[in-house]
């Protein structure tokens, strides 16, 4: 393991597997198995969203608030309009950090043809100044309202233990607004980069509500094939095989690959974008069927979350939080045995828990799926297709362009296998 | 601990089975880790760059617990290869959260999870030193950003790093934090190394003590000021968060069942 025998640049541990005389390629999935869905059982409802971020530490966020919503969802209980306004001001600050990280960090040496992420401050120290204000302010907005972005304190199921002041909020208004042009810059980048190109038939999948470019309340599931369905029935959409050579199972719908994330959501929440940020879906000539565009899609997606959480900040500067956000139940036990789901979009793609929760309050069942477990099929046959498109090219340069596809994707191996 | 040398000091990180959180708050030091990486030589870090250097190294920050064989194996390789070797965050000093789950019953949820076909590779969740001698221990889950460039800056001068002497406690006090325990309200805080700024407690959180055992914690005097409101039960459940692979919990909580076999 100290070779790079895996995929480096990715979160987590992933390996092709290729065979180049029958031109086949498998995605192997190694990371240790450690059975989150087992790990909070008997353990209290409230535990789950301190537990369940420790699955991914790029992502806490979403897992935390696919957790809260789960148990909310079981208890009956309703959060205020404000924290779920602070809620969505934290899922775009977790799509941003998401974001930059891999656009910059992981994806951009590879068009660039550096090494590392941290070498882009030589060769373009204007955008990576950039980078780096979009993760100091992504970080300052989760520290702020989550009280740490890695692993939030401050979250709960029914609102919030502590919120920010008015003046905390003032501030953090201030420097978001720094991010207007940074967000601006990373379109500029990504959008200047030639990305491979290959032929591919993906299915998209994306949670939507129809009104809005929506990630944290999403209704229904759809697809780019004309499929909706509702959210409870996500275990129709999605069915998980168990590999023999991957610690991560591996998702699919109605026995074929799907992908999910930036690209997906560009593809079917895309109209109902700004017009301004619609223009850069047309102007940078988003391919809905080249994977390697979910880079340019990320981009897109973080000028969007940029300008929205400038947006929420403003909303809640002029209302102010109101008293219920921090109104939060003496006890977290529902009155029988019940169920609860709770789904939201993750960075890199829907994020699905479902729970039982005893009348002790005890979680009796838990079952999770992330995005990348989605994605690894659709992974696995681009890069099919990758490979049967490059046959007869230079071995070194297909293993890359493998490489580099997978990145693309912006697996996150810790989630898969969680 | 660094010898000063004309070469810069070899670095390498590696991750095991984990969340990866550590090492996203390497990056989230942002200048501060361009400014550490500029007095190092960053010769293996598979998570930001392709360059992988096989060793010897000088410096090795380990994120995760080795759950896998290959894991467990390439930790001794590590061990072997390097001069200071440093757990980085709760999963690799402790165990952390993945050891919730035992050792007994992880075939039980092997089976529920992936099915009876299934070859499972991960063996047990257990800290780094169950394994190898490790030099230094980062704990937190994730780290603490000024805690790692504390220990980074002391490593790289040559100075062995000292773990902070007091609790979490009087960070929380410095905080202005009301203490949970008049609250009746489960607190490990006393009883746990500080370093962490009481981030949990600050937030509205318990505080679980995922930074370690401070030295000479006097547990049983927790433990008797928590009965006066909580049990036994409620107790274990604290201690289990991040603590389940440590002797101090063993030696508290042993007990024929294990809880997570129930079902």
């Amino acid at each position: 393991m100290q070779k790079s025998e895996f995929i480096t640049q990715i979160e987590g541990h992933g390996s092709l597997n290729v065979n180049w005389d029958k031109n086949k390629v498998t995605l192997e999935v190694h990371e240790g198995e450690r059975l989150f869905e087992g790990m909070v059982v008997g353990r209290q409802a409230e535990e789950l969203y301190w537990i369940t971020p420790r699955i991914c530490g790029v992502c806490p966020i979403a897992h935390n608030l696919a957790a809260i919503k789960a148990v909310e969802d079981a208890l009956d209980l309703k959060p205020s309009y404000s924290t779920i306004l602070l809620r969505k001001l934290l899922l775009d600050a977790q799509m941003i950090q998401s974001h930059v990280l891999h656009l910059y960090f992981l994806a951009a040496p590879d068009y660039l043809g550096l090494d590392s992420g941290l070498e882009i401050i030589k060769t373009h120290p204007v955008y990576f100044q950039q980078a780096l204000e979009l993760k100091r302010v992504s970080d300052l907005i989760t520290d702020t309202i989550g009280g740490r972005g890695i692993h939030p304190t401050t979250t709960a199921a029914g609102g919030f233990h502590k919120v920010p002041s008015k003046e905390k909020l003032k501030k953090l208004k201030n420097e978001t607004e720094k991010l207007l042009e940074a967000s601006l810059g990373c379109v500029s980048l990504f959008s200047s980069f030639d990305y491979p190109k290959i032929k591919t038939d993906l299915i998209l999948f994306s949670q939507i509500n129809g009104n809005s470019y929506e990630v944290y309340d999403g209704k229904k599931i759809a697809s780019n094939k004309g499929l909706t369905e509702a959210i409870s029935n996500y275990k129709k959409v999605i069915t998980e095989e168990v590999r023999s050579y991957s610690t991560a199972k591996f998702g699919k719908h109605e026995g074929k690959g799907m992908m999910v994330g930036a690209l997906a959501r560009l593809s079917l929440q895309g109209g109902l974008l700004k017009r301004e940020t619609q223009q850069f879906i047309e102007k940078t000539e988003v391919n809905f069927q080249n994977p390697f565009h979910n880079n340019l899609a990320q981009a897109i997606e973080t000028y969007h979350f940029v300008h929205e959480a400038n947006k929420i900040l403003e909303e809640l500067i002029k209302t102010g939080i109101d008293p219920k956000a921090t109104d939060l139940p003496k006890e977290y036990k529902p009155e029988r045995i019940s169920c609860g789901i709770g789904a939201l979009e993750a960075p890199r793609g829907g994020l699905y828990y479902e729970i039982e929760v005893d009348s002790d309050g005890l979680i009796v069942h838990c079952n999770i799926i992330t995005p990348t477990v989605q994605n690894l099929t659709s992974m696995e046959e681009s890069a099919q297709a990758l490979l049967e498109q490059t046959d007869g090219q230079d071995r070194k340069k297909r293993s890359e362009l493998l490489e580099m596809l997978v990145r693309a994707y912006d697996p996150c191996i810790t989630c898969s296998v969680h | 601990m660094v010898k000063k040398t004309q070469t810069k000091p070899k670095v390498a990180i590696f991750d095991f089975t984990d969340c990866e959180g550590c090492e996203v708050v390497l990056i989230s030091l942002r200048n501060k880790l361009l400014e550490l990486a500029g007095e190092v030589e960053i010769v293996n870090w598979r998570l930001v760059q392709k360059r992988a250097d096989e060793g010897p190294y000088d410096v090795v920050l380990i994120e995760g617990t080795p759950v896998t064989r290959r894991e467990i194996d390439a930790l001794k390789y590590l061990r072997e290869k390097t001069k200071f070797l440093i757990g980085l965050g709760s999963c690799a000093t402790l165990g952390g959260i993945p050891g919730i789950i035992d050792k007994e019953t992880r075939s039980l949820w092997y089976k529920k999870i992936y099915g009876e076909e299934y070859k499972p590779r991960g063996i047990d969740a257990l800290p780094l030193v169950a394994y190898v001698k490790v030099d230094y221990l980062i704990h937190g889950c994730p780290v603490e950003k000024k805690e790692v460039v504390r220990v980074m800056e002391e490593v790289l001068a040559g100075r062995f790093p000292k773990g902070r002497g007091y609790s979490v406690c009087f960070e929380c006090k410095i905080a202005g934090n009301r203490c949970r325990l008049l609250d009746k309200k489960v607190c490990l805080g006393p009883i746990t190394q500080g370093g962490c700024g009481a981030i949990c407690v600050s937030g509205g959180s318990p505080c679980y003590g995922c930074f370690g055992l401070r030295d000479s914690p006097q547990i049983d005097n927790l433990l008797t000021t928590l009965y006066k409101f909580s049990d036994s039960e409620e107790v274990e459940r604290y201690f289990s968060m991040f603590l389940k692979k440590t002797p101090e919990y063993a030696k508290l909580f042993k007990k024929s069942k294990k809880k997570n076999a129930k079902e």
